[in-house]
């Protein structure tokens, strides 16, 4: 029976029209995902009980692959009775596991301005506060961008995971197909190579921001 | 208010340390209105760390730090308040990235002096022309040569309107041709009248400009002699020492 | 079953799981040196072909790319066992990503070393053996190490394609028992004392390369 190119290409439609669906769990995800590791870089910034605390989490997090974290949920939220949409859960499952390395981002980010520019800010009155939101956040920011883009072109790699808890996003799509026509291997390579091109697409993208970001480089 | 002949910065019995390192030993300094003081000494003397705390970048652990009236460390609104009459330049320039030079200068101006944009950006601009650079005025740090940077650190100094001005081996980053056009802008500020505690090795600029010179060795002020007695052959084995390692290159 | 005894269950699989990493470090590693050095000294056109079997396996959903060689390649009249392609698949994966630290080593070596062995009358191949890559070695350590935590991570994917390592057998037990938080626990738990090792073995490395005055020089 070898590979069929008309089959292929007549996949495309099904499996591209759930391209928003993956696109929005990545967005989501890659949110959810920069906010509970912005509270847990601050936590550990913080230090003492709740410092330590997180940095084990974030180290717990990031010794444990994705997919159990998926089951995790998956499985363990309905034994406390707490029942939530597959969609749901695979959101806070990509959240709570890239949580640990944006946290990393963050910690990067945030060392990487040099001790000198809190130093100035200090030398300059600033307060805290001032510091933090006029001299740090910005700083920050700017070191941030292209590591964060990398991270949502991962978290968009990671979302076929979801297929497996029944999310029909582009692989769930292409499942649907391989089970109705015992055909596996085009809608597969077909969802394969539009997760592939989408993933270059956005890390060419991150390549260009980081480029202007360095260009406008300003040290 | 403090009269006038009241000095800006009274230092007696200073201690520091940094762990097990006693950085600073014993400092006794005072500076007065007007006074313009040159700090020297080898790298590790402690030189750095004593101007900065006299602005409050560090702490100390012994003695009495006095700036502006108000022992500094005992209440942190006070401290607060006078380590404001303070400008500092530092070695590393520490201009803010991401901010015009324009936008460097003024977020003082707005956020601690609580003035307007507008009112900020005419302050900034009136400093900027001092130190002669009004025309980078929308560049941004990084386009700036070194000698610019520093020249537009001295500026966001100067914008607070400070009564002593700090500077921490303002040339030592540098590279040779740049140092000139730093140390006119320094110069011409000594002529204005500021009030400066300079740490540099610049001994042509001490000579030009300093009252006093203060030698620092092992965190301790081994040698402090009007500028005319520093250079000539009388001073502290020491710093003659020292003086000759460094005029030599 | 008490906590135990399905942590012994899952403990079951942990042969499959490290036979897996095993293989699959076999194609990783040849890999990462083979193409990140082939990255690092081609130009032009050989540097395209060469950069685009790179992005194929770095860019690609791995998760996707396990099941379209499962299920496709057999299409192509090629039979490969789950063993082989989860090897393949995952290893050359995490050695796409790991030749990416090979090539950045040896661009990051200042070319003062080159035209040194240059100097000396060395052969291209005897300055890239004797001297770029023992240097950009030691610098990318650390990224090797993090790549074998992601491979043995990744590893969790197999049970998707019937190899009994840890995931599976932890499925295995919550078919017969529910007790969905002690097994899922359990599992992470599996799989952070596996990896939480090497990646404090990794940090140490990285503080000893960082070190000045270590024995590889201010890399």
């Amino acid at each position: 029976m070898g590979f069929d190119p008309a089959f292929a290409l007549s996949c495309v439609p099904t499996i591209l029209s759930a391209i928003g669906t993956t696109l929005l769990v990545a967005a989501v995800s890659c949110f959810g995902a920069a906010t509970i590791g912005f509270l847990f870089e601050m936590a550990r910034r913080i230090g003492g009980i709740a410092g330590m605390a997180s940095g084990f989490a974030i180290d717990f997090i990031r010794s444990t692959p994705v997919l159990i974290w998926l089951y995790f949920l998956y499985f363990v939220l309905p034994f406390y009775g707490i029942r939530l949409g597959s969609m749901t859960v695979g959101i806070m499952g990509l959240s709570l596991y890239y949580s640990g390395y944006l946290a990393e981002v963050f910690k990067a980010g945030i060392d990487a301005i040099p001790k000198g520019q809190p130093e100035a800010a200090r030398a300059l009155s600033l307060s805290r506060r001032d510091t933090v939101i006029y001299v740090i956040a910005p700083q920050m920011m700017r070191n941030i961008a292209a590591p964060l883009g990398n991270y949502f072109v991962s978290i968009l790699k990671a979302t076929p995971y979801l297929a497996v808890l029944a999310v029909p996003d582009m692989l769930g799509r292409a499942f649907d197909i391989a089970s109705e026509t015992y055909r596996y291997a085009e809608p597969l390579v077909v969802a394969g190579l539009i997760f592939l091109a989408l993933a270059l697409l956005i890390s060419y993208g991150v390549k260009r921001l980081e480029r202007r970001l360095l260009a406008g480089g300003t040290r | 208010m403090l009269a006038q002949s009241d000095p800006i910065v009274g230092i007696q019995g200073l201690n520091k340390w940094f762990g097990a390192l006693h950085v600073l030993n014993d400092i006794d300094l005072t500076v007065a209105s007007g006074a313009r003081v040159v700090v020297c000494g080898p790298s590790g003397s402690g030189k750095s760390t004593l101007i900065r705390c006299i602005n409050g970048l560090e702490s100390y652990q012994e003695g009495v730090l006095r700036l502006a009236g108000t022992t500094l460390g005992h209440k942190a609104r006070e401290t607060a308040a006078a380590c404001r009459q303070t400008g500092m330049v530092f070695q590393s320039f520490n201009l803010f990235p991401h901010l015009t030079v324009l936008g460097n200068c003024t977020l003082a101006l707005r956020r601690v002096a609580g003035k307007t944009r507008s009112e900020a950006e005419d302050i900034a601009m009136a400093h900027l022309e001092k130190v002669r650079i009004p025309e980078k005025a929308r560049s941004y740090p990084g386009q700036l040569s070194g000698g610019q940077q520093q020249r537009v650190a001295i500026a966001r100094a100067l914008c607070l309107n400070p009564r002593i001005m700090l500077f921490d081996e303002p040339t030592s980053a540098l590279d040779p041709e740049m140092i000139k056009e730093v140390l006119d802008v320094m110069v011409a500020l000594a002529r204005d009248g500021m009030t400066m505690v300079c740490v540099t090795h610049e001994m042509g600029f001490a000579r030009e400009v300093a009252d006093e010179v203060v030698f620092m060795d092992g965190g301790s002020i081994l040698d402090r002699a009007p500028a005319r007695d520093f250079f000539s052959a009388s001073g502290h084995p020491r710093s003659r020492l020292f003086l000759e390692t460094i005029l030599r290159h | 079953m008490s906590l135990f005894d399905i942590w012994l269950g899952i403990l079951k699989g942990v042969g499959t799981t490290a036979a897996v990493t095993a293989y699959g470090l076999l194609f990783a590693v040849p890999f990462a040196l083979g193409f990140g050095v082939a990255q690092y000294l081609t130009v032009g056109v050989a540097r395209l072909l060469v950069t685009a079997v790179i992005e194929f396996w770095r860019s690609s959903a791995v998760i996707i790319l396990l099941f379209v060689f499962y299920y496709a390649l057999p299409v192509f009249g090629i039979s490969l066992s789950a063993w082989t392609v989860s090897a393949m698949v995952l290893g050359l994966n995490a050695g796409g990503y790991a030749s990416q630290a090979v090539r950045a080593g040896l661009q990051a070596l200042p070319s003062g070393q080159k035209e040194a062995g240059a100097a000396l009358g060395l052969s291209r191949p005897a300055i890239l053996f004797l001297i770029e890559l023992p240097q950009a070695l030691v610098a990318m350590s650390p990224t090797f190490v993090n790549t074998v935590i992601q491979l043995v991570k990744a590893t969790a994917l197999v049970s998707l394609v019937t190899l009994s390592d840890m995931t599976f057998r932890a499925k295995e037990i919550a078919q017969v028992e529910y007790n969905p938080v002690a097994i899922y626990t359990a599992l992470l738990l599996a799989f952070f004392v596996v990896c939480y090792p090497i990646a404090l073995a990794g940090r140490w490395l990285e503080a000893r390369i960082a070190a000045p005055g270590s024995r590889a020089g201010g890399i």
